[in-house]
């Protein structure tokens, strides 16, 4: 599996950026990106040209527009086509988001609480929405060093309020960037990952990262769409073209499942083992019942389960940097807190193990020079009938002289009981 | 050849609408011109500005940050108005120039177009102009709009 770095929010002189397509490109490949998606306010008039200054600078561009509304933005992207964002009252952006859909993209709230009129124009999102799980996604940090500001701590637990609702909703960062400006501000990054094996359909360039584990999730979940691309891969290997989907339609795939992982530092993965099943970011873990029934398994969501976490300083080598000092790591979930581990950086021992006060098991490795490091949580049963639905992993340390999150990995879902809500 | 000639008159109370004038393109147009121009684009009244400011930030700002924001209003200002300029022929969309320039001179032709806007032909039949008007904050603002078609590619 590759995780790829992506600047998902991006403009040009096609809308009111101040730079061109090729000079957003040379920028972003010397940031060490190996996607960007142009985002151009209202047109997609910045895609001409597209193909010689990915090969020119050896990254990907996704196609996409940053619907310029009257109450609200959206980042929609991975569709070639022109969805018409004039007609979307406050109450009727859910058949705007249909309409992206419709044409193959996917649609993400941009900085929704970014202030609104007469300051910025429909920058705060107004929109009603009736259906939050036809939201792709939400765009949680805007801007550099993001995660110091208010207006992405809100949109944060915006996020976290609808993973408690239950709903399956991807979170991103975007830089909205409109100018090649030096900044010495903390540059983040969204990490797509990408399927190994089906990943040759098209060549990028670029510093792409290796997670490290070669091994196929054999139960990923119950995601339809999914079984949708399965379905197709052998439709396309019947026909005798075996993985010609397009990297650009893979990164949207794997937004449109969640498998993201959001940085001003080092790439933060995790997988979760249960019931004999690994389950990777994005994926859904099934219910006790239903894990027997499919696979004769056993209770794969009550049992104790473990979580093999990754932190890889290597990404980006040379383009970040962060003092030495002990990060906290967490496991955070509809629960709460579940777990917090101190990660000393860099370690002093190759190996270290240690059990922390809430019962977990901590097994750290570390790897080439502290480059990664692998630690091993096990997670204590829910200890009263609330049922967790979703987990996911923060790194939190000290940037520039404030303590902040510093990475997050987007949810690992799990089935529940009562009024379960799925995609 | 001229093709359109209006001018208009907006109010705060039309910000967040948008006004569409439709235009009819001749046969054999080799370039499509377009000039859009409003006026004024400041706010100069620094008081009213400040007091729409804070009405914004009563609906954007949490509580416990607005008295930090009534202070330093100075990030926020001037106040301008934004009206952008969309254009769609008689099959579909042919882009958008959102930016803040008060005047803005475009143009299209089969191989080139003014950023923002999609080359392409310039087929006969109904075409229209969209004006949205993301934001008024002056009392009142007038707005012009020409368009006139060439028939061999010439500068505007
Ligand atoms: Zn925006
Ligand atoms: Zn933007």
């Amino acid at each position: 599996m590759t995780w790829f770095a992506c600047e998902l929010h991006t403009h040009t002189l096609h809308s009111d950026g101040r730079q061109t397509l090729g000079e957003l490109a040379a920028g972003a490949a010397g940031l060490g990106f190996d996607v960007i998606a142009l985002t151009d306010h209202n047109t997609m008039s910045g895609l001409v040209g597209k193909e010689e200054i990915e090969q020119e600078h050896g990254l990907t561009i996704i196609p996409g527009m940053e619907w310029t509304t009257f109450y609200g933005h959206m980042v929609t992207i991975g569709l070639s086509e022109f969805a018409d964002w004039r007609q979307a009252g406050l109450d009727d952006i859910d058949q705007g988001i249909a309409e992206v859909h419709r044409l193959g993209g996917i649609a993400g709230l941009a900085h929704p609480f970014r202030i609104g009129s007469p300051a910025c124009t429909g920058c705060f999102w107004e929109y009603k929405i009736d259906d939050w799980n036809a939201v792709d996604y939400i765009e949680v940090w805007s801007g550099t060093f993001p995660s110091i500001q208010t207006n992405n701590r809100r949109a944060f637990d915006l996020w976290t309020d609808k993973l408690n609702e239950g709903y399956r909703i991807a979170a991103t960062s975007g830089r909205d960037w409109h100018e090649q400006k030096e900044t010495d501000e903390p540059i983040s990054v969204t990490y797509l990952e990408i399927d190994e094996e089906t990943a040759d359909g098209k060549k990028a360039g670029g510093s792409r990262t290796d997670s490290g584990s070669k091994e196929t999730p054999a139960g990923n979940g119950s995601c339809a769409a999914e079984k949708a691309r399965d379905t197709e891969s052998e439709k396309n290997a019947a026909d005798g073209f075996a993985a010609s989907v397009s990297l650009e339609d893979r990164l949207i795939q794997a937004l449109r499942e969640g498998r993201a992982s959001v940085t001003i530092g080092p790439l933060l993965t995790m997988k979760l083992n249960a019931g004999g099943e690994s389950y990777r970011i994005g994926s859904v873990v099934p219910a006790a019942g239903q894990a027997e029934e499919h696979s004769g398994t056993t209770a794969a969501a009550n049992e104790l389960i473990s979580v093999d976490l990754l932190l890889d300083f290597s990404v980006r080598a040379g383009l970040w940097s962060l003092p030495e000092q002990t990060f906290k790591l967490k496991l955070q979930s509809n629960l709460g807190e579940e777990l917090s581990l101190d990660v000393p950086v860099p370690v002093s021992a190759e190996a270290e193990e240690s059990a922390s006060d809430h019962g977990g098991h901590i097994k750290t490795e570390t790897q080439n020079q502290a480059q990664q490091m692998r630690l091993e949580a096990k997670l204590p049963h829910p200890t009263d009938k609330l049922s967790r639905k979703w987990l996911r992993a923060e790194l939190w340390g000290h940037m520039r002289g404030v303590y902040v999150r510093i990475a997050f990995t987007n949810a690992i879902y799990f089935e529940y009981e009562e009024g379960a809500t799925s995609r | 050849m001229k093709l359109l000639d209006t001018e208009g008159c907006v109010t705060p109370e039309e910000s967040r609408t948008h006004i569409r004038i439709p235009f009819e393109l001749g046969e054999n147009c080799e370039r499509l011109n377009l000039r859009f121009q409003y006026a004024p684009k400041k706010l100069e009244n620094r008081e009213r500005a400040i007091a729409l400011l804070k009405e914004s930030y009563d609906l954007y700002i949490l509580p416990e940050h607005r008295e930090y924001a009534a202070e330093h209003t100075d990030r926020h200002l001037p106040l301008n108005n934004l009206i952008t300029v969309s254009l769609d022929d008689a099959r579909g969309y042919r882009g958008a120039c959102h930016r803040h320039d008060p005047l803005q001179e475009l143009f299209l032709s089969r191989q080139e177009a003014s950023p923002g806007l999609m080359a392409g032909e310039l087929t006969a039949g109904s075409w229209s102009v969209t004006l949205s008007l993301h934001c008024i904050v002056t009392e009142i603002c007038d707005y012009r709009l020409q368009i006139w078609a060439s028939e061999k590619e010439e500068s505007a």
